[in-house]
């Protein structure tokens, strides 16, 4: 007790730090809660000399650069992350999961035994089956099963390990995408990202260690929470970059002002800060130095590295990338130029695959097979790319949506619906992943006949982020950040490596 | 005040090596002097002082016994024969000097005291040590035989061997659970010491429990103390094994709560007990999985990393626990042959070298054979032709080479058919096919790339 409270007294007296310069501190002090500001002095005196501590004036480099490289805890298997988000939660019965036995049961009733205790987003009174919409085939040496909405991926099977029985305690997307992101479906988590950033920094000086890309029109539901740092230093949160316009908004000068003079202006601010630094010694005034000279130099690199017409025309081709909009073929080609480069972590999100069954565009049989036809070729591209260039030993790609979706069609307000559709499903859904450390062409876990649950290696949402940061190096149970008093982790008390899918 | 105390009683362990070394210097300079007396004026005065710093010893003692809350029944012994010590120290002194007060002493002849002075010298001394450093210090580096000949404790550490062939048919008794408490309890709970009334050694002591009763709540583990004590804050003082001794690691935590919650079965084997696998997975043999070499070397200096990072270019250990390095220019495009000078400082270390869209040329190849313990080398999108290649043969360690964009000339790979340990190489845009290089080392796989996903109708199908 007596050490909780210390610690949140320590927290407390680090923030003000951060935030107030010693002329705040001497404003307040005559404005009599200077008392309270002089406990901390003696709190920061050695008790044995009541001498106030020796004064630092070197600084680690993370103090300067805030994304300056550490190391991991032990050896990573990957240096990057490539997360491939299908926001809306696509179905895992039409994609990956194989189920003959729900053909033959195609449009009978749903048992009420599997109904009883459980919510569902939509699903009304009792619904009925829906078998598999698409055609299955076992493809590669693995012989894993890839329906024919994923025509190209059959390429790469070999390649990936699939999760088949991922669960998640969320049924709507936005909670979802926040667990699956954040390990929490409360706002206020880090996400992925910014853990991983902020643990392990990011090589390339020019670029920001964590970068997102959107496509299908639309943000995550989540919103910018799901790429955002939580309790951490917002450094780490996700810099979202467009592959439409400017890369990144605001980032080019305003129009009539040079780059000379871009660079003057940094330069008198720079000094100023550096005299103001001379003054007071506080580390965060060399991070803004640091930030101001970062953006200086993004202002080149990203525009270099987010333009894809550079790129060979057979690249493009292979992608199947449309230069000038917005699509999921570009991000995944910038992903991998991102990655090339030594962006840490790049997370796409596409949006559309919430297949309800209400409009044609959300229908399991139709525009869930165009989202596919979307994803296929840039995925499989992905794969193979990164593969001849030798990144996919350094990189992992992590394949997903916030849930599954159910073996029922949809009922919604306990009709038929104009389309076929299922509804939100979190008991057991199909994830893969690719790249280092992965074992390659393994299938983990099980769902039952019907694909509702998983019956045999069923793994959480804590147990992916236990994994993913397994492989770069962490152990998910010692990487924590101090806030409110207690440590935080990625995990939070849960997680367990999933050794089944690792080489 | 109270820091003072402290403090001098913290320098208790130093002052004692004064009295010591008079004692000594005095009983040695007595048996040399033993049949001419002369030196009786400077001994009377080595035991003067003697009797002086082992008075100022007992202080600081008393006060360190004070300060750091020993319980009296540990310093006891040490506290009296310190303070006979120094009584003796002074009546040595006294002796020598002739003063009548003491001439009861001169009814034993000198030899005997002196021999008696030296006994009670080394036993002060031994019981001071034993307080520091545990009463088994002297004893524990014995061979296990000798220290049973001697009459003490043997302990021996029992391990867990598991493997994914016998597992489910190890006793989960004999096999598991009694090796974690044999190395984490009984060194206090055996029947020679039975802390708390406890023994831990045997399926009767741990069904008997100890002096607050049972240890195992039938099926129970969160009502067992057996478990409960181990999760227990480390500050708690009912928090076992204490504090100071070594502790059950998280996974033998779990284990004893499994087999308690379980019905802490003696005589099943773990498939009969039904537990799951994963609770013994981290028992299994781990098989290696770090990347880099498997060997000790020593840290590269601080000062040589800095340097090196000045001029842009990245050294990053590859983890915590590891003294090798990866090495990167990704923000140093321009760095050239000329540079690497700078990186011999580190060679040792170095295991991951990514020199990707550099200005290298084949004459960096000379300077990478110098580099022992090399284990991925990027080279790709470099000017490099792979002329000098045949010089990394002997890396015994070179895992993987990218060299993926460069000018290599397919003919310089025949080099690699000498390579040890290499596994994947790397060629995509390069003169290299399948057809025109040629290699027989069934070790490396080679990625060409010119990964082809042609045009298929249902690309530009909209449903």
């Amino acid at each position: 007790m007596k050490d909780q409270i210390e610690r949140l007294i320590q927290e407390q007296l680090a923030r003000e730090a951060q935030e107030k310069t010693r002329r705040h501190f001497i404003k307040s002090c005559a404005q009599g809660l200077g008392g309270l500001a002089l406990s901390s002095i003696f709190m920061g005196c050695d008790p044995l000399t009541k001498q106030p501590k020796k004064s630092t004036t070197t600084f680690s480099e993370r103090d300067l650069n805030p994304l300056a490289t550490l190391p991991p805890h032990y050896g990573p298997k990957v240096k990057s992350v490539i997360y491939l988000h299908m926001a809306g939660a696509p179905s895992q019965l039409e994609m990956f999961d194989y189920k003959p036995k729900l053909h033959s049961l195609d449009g009978q009733d749903c048992p009420q035994s599997l109904l009883a205790g459980k919510k569902f987003a939509f699903i009304k009174g009792t619904p009925k089956l829906m078998g598999p919409q698409a055609e299955f085939k076992q493809e590669g040496d693995s012989g894993n099963w890839v329906s024919n909405f994923m025509p190209h991926f059959k390429k790469v099977v070999d390649d990936v390990a699939f999760l088949k029985a991922v669960h998640t305690d969320q049924f709507n997307h936005g909670p979802a995408q926040l667990f699956m992101h954040t390990g929490s479906a409360r706002l206020g988590r880090p996400s992925i990202g910014a853990w991983a950033t902020y643990g392990l920094g990011s090589e390339n000086q020019n670029l920001p260690g964590f970068v997102v890309l959107t496509s299908g029109g639309n943000t995550p539901d989540a919103g910018k929470s799901v790429w955002g740092s939580g309790f951490l230093p917002s450094v780490y949160q996700g810099v979202q970059c467009r592959s439409k316009g400017d890369p990144v908004l605001y980032l080019e000068d305003p129009e009539g002002i040079s780059r000379d003079l871009k660079k003057s202006t940094i330069d008198a601010i720079t000094k100023i800060n550096k005299e103001e630094y001379a003054k007071y010694a506080d580390p965060e005034i060399l991070a803004r130095i640091n930030q101001y000279e970062m953006a200086y130099r993004m202002q080149i690199a990203v525009p270099e590295v987010m333009n894809i017409n550079n790129e060979p025309e057979h690249i493009k081709e292979m992608y199947g990338v449309e230069p000038g909009k917005e699509s999921f073929a570009n991000n995944c080609l910038l992903a991998r130029k991102l990655v090339e480069d030594g962006v840490r972590f790049v997370q796409l999100f596409d949006w559309g695959w919430d297949s309800h069954g209400v409009v044609r565009s959300g229908s399991i049989d139709k525009g869930l097979r165009n989202k596919c036809t979307q994803i296929d070729r840039p995925i499989t591209a992905l794969i193979m790319d990164l593969k001849q260039r030798g990144l996919l030993d350094d990189t992992l790609i992590v394949w997903g949506g916030e849930f599954g979706r159910t073996p029922m069609q949809e009922n919604r307000g306990n009709k038929k619906m104009p389309f076929k559709g299922r509804d939100h499903h979190g008991d057991a859904f199909t994830m893969w992943m690719a790249g280092g450390g992965i074992k390659k062409g393994a299938s983990h876990g099980q769902t039952d006949d019907i694909g509702f649950s998983g019956i045999e290696g069923r793994v959480s949402v804590h147990d992916v982020h236990a994994t993913i940061l397994h492989l770069l190096g962490f152990d998910h149970e010692e990487f924590t950040y101090e806030f409110q008093g207690r440590p935080f982790r990625l995990t939070d008390v849960e997680g367990n490596i999933i050794k089944e899918i690792l080489s | 005040m109270d820091v003072l105390k402290q403090l001098l009683g913290r320098l208790h362990p130093l002052v004692v090596h004064l009295p010591i070394g008079f004692i000594m210097l005095g009983l040695l300079l007595q048996a040399y002097d033993r049949k001419k007396k002369e030196y009786n004026a400077v001994l009377s005065l080595i035991y003067l002082w003697a009797g002086i710093s082992a008075s100022l010893a007992c202080l600081t003692g008393y006060l360190q016994y004070l300060g750091e809350g020993y319980a009296f029944d540990t310093v006891k012994w040490h506290l009296w024969s310190g303070i006979a010590t120094a009584l003796f120290s002074f009546l040595m002194y006294a002796q020598l000097k002739g003063i009548q007060a003491v001439d009861f002493l001169s009814k034993l002849p000198m030899v005997g005291w002196s021999v008696f002075f030296f006994i009670l010298v080394s036993f002060t001394g031994h019981q001071g040590g034993n307080i520091t450093h545990g009463e088994d210090y002297l004893i524990k580096p014995l061979p296990n035989s000798i220290k049973s000949a001697l009459g003490f404790d043997t302990f021996e550490e029992k391990e867990i061997s598991l493997n994914e062939t016998n597992w489910q048919e190890a006793l989960i008794y004999e096999d598991v659970i009694k090796p974690i408490l044999n190395n984490k309890c009984v060194s206090c709970h055996n029947p020679k010491k039975a802390k708390g009334e406890l023994l831990l050694n045997s399926e009767e002591g741990i069904l008997k429990g100890g002096e607050s009763g049972a240890v195992i709540e039938a099926s129970k583990a969160s009502e067992s103390e057996l478990f409960t004590r181990l999760v227990l804050p480390m500050d708690n003082d009912d928090h076992m094994p204490p504090e100071g001794k070594s502790q059950p690691s998280k996974e033998e935590i779990q284990l004893v709560r499994a087999w308690i919650d379980a019905g802490s079965p003696f005589e099943k084997t773990i498939a009969e007990s039904s537990l799951d696998k994963a609770l013994f997975l981290s028992f299994f043999p781990q098989k290696a999985d770090f990347d880099y070499p498997d060997i000790e070397i020593p840290a590269a200096s601080e000062e040589h990393i800095k340097t090196i990072e000045k001029t842009g270019v990245h050294v990053d250990p590859i983890s915590k626990s590891s003294n090798f390095l990866s090495v990167s220019c990704i923000n140093q495009a321009a760095f050239s042959d000329t540079d690497f000078e700078a990186l011999l400082p580190i060679k040792e270390q170095v295991s991951r070298l990514d020199l990707g869209h550099t200005k290298i040329t084949d004459a960096a190849f000379s300077k990478l054979a110098e580099l022992p313990n090399l284990t991925i080398l990027l080279l790709d999108h470099t000017a490099i032709t792979g002329k000098d290649l045949h010089l990394l043969a002997p890396l015994k360690h070179l895992k993987s080479i990218n060299l993926t964009g460069t000018a290599l000339k397919p003919e310089h790979l025949e080099a690699l058919n000498e390579f040890k340990n290499l596994q994947r190489l790397y060629l995509f845009g390069t003169e290299a096919t399948p057809e025109s290089v040629k290699l027989n080392n069934p070790k490396i796989s080679i990625d060409y790339g010119n990964y082809q996903l042609p045009p298929i109708p249902s690309d530009t199908i909209v449903y």
